[in-house]
């Protein structure tokens, strides 16, 4: 008799806990489940939306193989956001954690100075991307302006395809340094330059972070004589490792993710010269202008596959350079 | 402990806020009730998207306003959605089940929508016999926007022209002449900005003569001669040599005035604040503006008009502008860079091109379709009609009203020539270059073909790498002619690859 009532009030409670997570689990089940299944299965079809799925087997990943071997379509978007996600990322950390280290000294006006690193973060993305379209224009616009200030000639920021670092980037201060024109900034580099005005979120975790670090490791390196320099290497770069790790497994995930500030950069184009074309655009403009659901679905589980490597090989990594403390 | 204070529940700023949000409340109630009862006198509703804004927004309401007056079996209620990705909408609201009745697009995505089976012929909607005369009223560039494979699935409503648009002023200044032939612009560009004859050229300012878009080689191949649309076979051709001329020509600009100037020195976003129509000088003293001849279309009558207004109001002297056909190449006297004496350099004969095509270009233009599942096609159809002037419940001089209101091109000859819209093109006399080209029979739009989109995207590209990223001071005709042959060859591929699919 116990062991039924044991048994009741068990398979009871499991109905009641049943009862109060279905809200979340039909969510995981219906928005969640069900479309990630359902991409992987048209991923081998043909679909358009109207018409009934047809499956056609690995075509779609043929096609991307082909694309990413010859450099042109999906392989021109891999190139570029892998431009990106290279310069974005890491320059976002160094700055973050340079920042971080600059707003935690205890100097008057520290809360006003930590607001205006982290208010752009609060600015809608597609609000931020015209106004820096304004600001970028190669014919009056602000940040020509102020370049003009320090002797550097008009870049063609979002009009030039040709990215900063590359050969021809060299070629170009070469030429520039012999007195030739100097048009090294593009429309990657002018994308990056807008991910890092919104390096305010990780400064905040950053900021967190540094609070955190025991006092005594700086007294100790004090006693040592270690300059500042040092203090910043050898304790809080390490002490900050951890977070470092975090926001670079993030940084990369939503460089290979950014889509809103390029489709308002190129009008949903990728132009110019398909430079703006990453693969979260290229993924859309597949399938909401092209219909090419099954291609498009075929990139999505590419890029998933590819950003599973990359943070697994982070992490990885991450035991020879991640301190946690004991 | 008490959370919320009675002070705080009863002050006067939160009654306030709550009665802020119910007049809101009340008003949109009170709107949105007025509509509903309008389209409740026992008619069929007419449910129509479309995407203008603005002005041109007023001026659609005004004709649906006109629609629903002239008759009483219809109410059309007009909804306007944000242009981008209007399609997926669609898609997803005939894929759902409860589509618009009537959808107005200007896109190149006609034969993908027809042959998908978003939208249905308008033999299924109408007689045979009417929707033969609707189609046989369109000017030869709107039948080519509306029909595929034959077959009637659109009804066009406005056409968009490009021309060149020139700053006469300037141009007499110089003492050139109005460009009729392609030697004739180059000669324009080469006055208002020499090329160097060595070195890197320098950057580029104001004014400019003529700089070729990249975005435009639809435009000027078939200036060139060119046909992208073969209707015999129904295969695009983009690997020909009117084509390639019009290419290498294109290139030559980005020669001898640098890639570089070529990309920074577009139009620009002309929706910047502070920025406006590049042919028009922002300072009061000056007469010319960032180019002296720019291709673009017939909405830039209306700019014109307000800056010349403008002038007029501050007293300042008249600067005259003007619009012609896309000029024609005449055959190997085209403007070529200088020699090392500074002298021009006409083609090679061996490069020269085939004499063009008088008054040919590219046309766009905005067309209706009615998707499938529409719950009220028959109401969609006599809307359309009723737009371009081929309605019972319209003519054609109502009909121009419209047209001549939003300053666009009428479909049919019959309002083109109705005394209204003569007036409006008296009135505003850069219209008429427009009005003419668009009887013009060598008026082309983006092949009506499954994957036009793509198409559109593909030549685009192809010409920006011919023009720029391929740095085309290194760039040599071959190159140019083999960039032109494996990118269409690529293209033609993929778009038999998606015929296929879709069939």
């Amino acid at each position: 008799m116990v062991d039924r009532a044991s048994q009741l009030r068990s398979s009871s409670s499991w109905v009641a806990g049943m009862a109060f997570t279905s809200p979340w689990l039909l969510g995981l089940v219906a928005l969640f489940a069900w479309p990630f299944a359902a991409s992987l299965y048209w991923s081998f079809c043909t679909f358009d939306i109207i018409n009934p799925p047809r499956f056609v087997g690995v075509e779609n990943y043929q096609r991307l193989a082909a694309e990413i071997a010859s450099g042109r379509g999906a392989g021109k978007a891999l190139m570029n956001t892998v431009y990106y996600a290279l310069l974005s990322v890491p320059l976002s950390v160094v700055l973050g954690v340079l920042l971080a280290v600059v707003l935690s000294a205890q100097v008057r006006g520290q809360a006003f100075f930590r607001t205006i690193i982290f208010l752009p973060s609060v600015i809608p993305v597609v609000a931020s991307s015209v106004l820096w379209i304004w600001m970028l224009d190669p014919d009056g616009g602000l940040m020509n302006l102020i370049l003009g200030w320090f002797g550097v000639p008009p870049q063609n920021w979002l009009n030039q395809a040709r990215p900063a670092v590359s050969i021809e980037g060299v070629a170009q201060i070469g030429g520039w340094l012999t007195g030739g024109p100097l048009l090294l900034m593009g429309s990657k580099d002018a994308l990056v330059l807008m991910t890092l005005w919104g390096v305010g979120n990780f400064v905040v975790i950053y900021l967190a972070a540094i609070s955190d670090i025991p006092a005594t490791l700086y007294e100790a390196a004090d006693i040592d004589g270690a300059s500042g320099v040092r203090k910043l290497l050898h304790v809080t770069v390490p002490m900050l490792s951890p977070v470092i790790f975090f926001n670079l497994v993030m940084g990369l995930i939503r460089s290979v993710q950014t889509f809103t500030s390029i489709y308002v950069l190129s009008a949903g184009t990728g132009q110019p010269g398909e430079s703006l074309m990453t693969v979260s655009l290229r993924l859309f403009t597949s399938a909401f202008a092209d219909f090419e659901m099954g291609y498009a679905s075929a990139i999505a589980w590419v890029m998933f596959v590819g950003l599973m490597f990359c943070t697994v090989l982070l992490f990885r990594t991450s035991k020879s350079w991640v301190h946690y403390r004991q | 402990m008490k959370i919320i204070s009675r002070k705080f529940v009863f002050s006067g700023g939160w009654v306030l806020g709550c009665a802020v949000v119910v007049f809101f409340l009340f008003q949109s109630y009170r709107h949105a009730d007025r509509s509903d009862a309008a389209a409740a006198k026992g008619r069929e509703e007419v449910v129509f998207w479309h995407f203008w804004g603005g002005e041109d927004r007023t001026i659609v309401d005004g004709i649906v306003d006109r629609f629903n007056d002239s008759q009483h079996q219809y109410f059309v209620r007009a909804i306007a959605m944000p242009g981008n990705n209007l399609q997926a909408k669609l898609f997803l609201a005939v894929a759902g089940g409860d589509p618009p009745d009537i959808v107005n697009q200007d896109d190149p995505v006609l034969a993908d929508w027809a042959k998908r089976g978003v939208i249905q012929p308008l033999k299924n909607v109408a007689a045979a016999a009417e929707v033969d005369q609707v189609k046989q009223s369109l000017l030869a560039p709107a039948r080519r926007l509306s029909v595929v494979d034959g077959a009637l699935f659109a009804v066009c409503n406005g056409l968009d022209i490009r021309t060149l648009l020139y700053n006469q002023t300037a141009i007499d200044a110089a003492g050139l002449a109005v460009p009729q032939t392609i030697a004739q612009l180059d000669a324009i560009a080469e006055h208002f900005w020499p090329s160097v004859t060595d070195g890197p050229p320098p950057r580029l300012h104001s004014p400019v003569g003529y700089l070729p878009d990249s975005r435009r080689l639809w435009a000027w191949g078939p200036a060139f001669g060119a046909d992208f649309y073969d209707p015999q076979t129904k295969q695009c051709k983009l690997d020909s040599a009117p084509v390639l001329a019009a290419l290498k020509w294109m290139v030559g600009y980005s020669r001898r005035y640098g890639a570089d100037n070529l990309a920074s020195f577009g139009q620009g976003d002309q929706s910047l604040p502070g920025q406006t129509f590049p042919l028009l000088p922002v300072d009061d003293d000056a007469v010319v503006g960032r180019y002296v001849v720019i291709m673009d279309g017939q909405w830039r009558v209306r700019d014109v008009a307000a800056f010349q207004k403008r002038r007029a109001d501050l007293g300042l002297p008249e600067v005259k502008f003007g619009a012609c056909p896309l000029p024609v190449p005449t055959g190997g006297s085209e403007f070529n860079g200088r020699d090392a004496n500074g002298q021009p350099q006409p083609q090679p004969q061996s490069q020269s091109q085939s004499p063009g095509r008088k008054d040919a270009g590219w046309v766009n233009g905005n067309f209706f379709v009615v998707p499938t599942g529409a719950k009220c096609p028959r109401g969609a159809w006599e809307f359309a009609k009723f737009w371009i002037g081929q309605s019972a419940f319209s003519d054609a001089e109502s009909a121009a009203d419209g047209y001549a209101q939003g300053g666009w091109i009428p479909v049919t000859r019959e309002v083109a020539e109705s005394a209204t819209y003569r007036q409006y093109v008296t009135e505003n006399p850069l219209m008429e270059t427009f009005v003419r080209l668009a009887s013009s029979p060598h008026q082309y739009p983006i092949p009506v073909v499954v994957g036009a989109a793509l198409l559109k995207r593909a030549v685009e590209n192809m010409t920006y790498d011919a023009m720029i990223k391929n740095n085309a001071d290194d760039t040599d005709d071959k190159a140019i002619a083999a960039l032109l042959k494996q990118r269409s060859a690529e293209v033609i591929r993929r778009l038999k690859v998606m015929q296929e699919l879709t069939f």
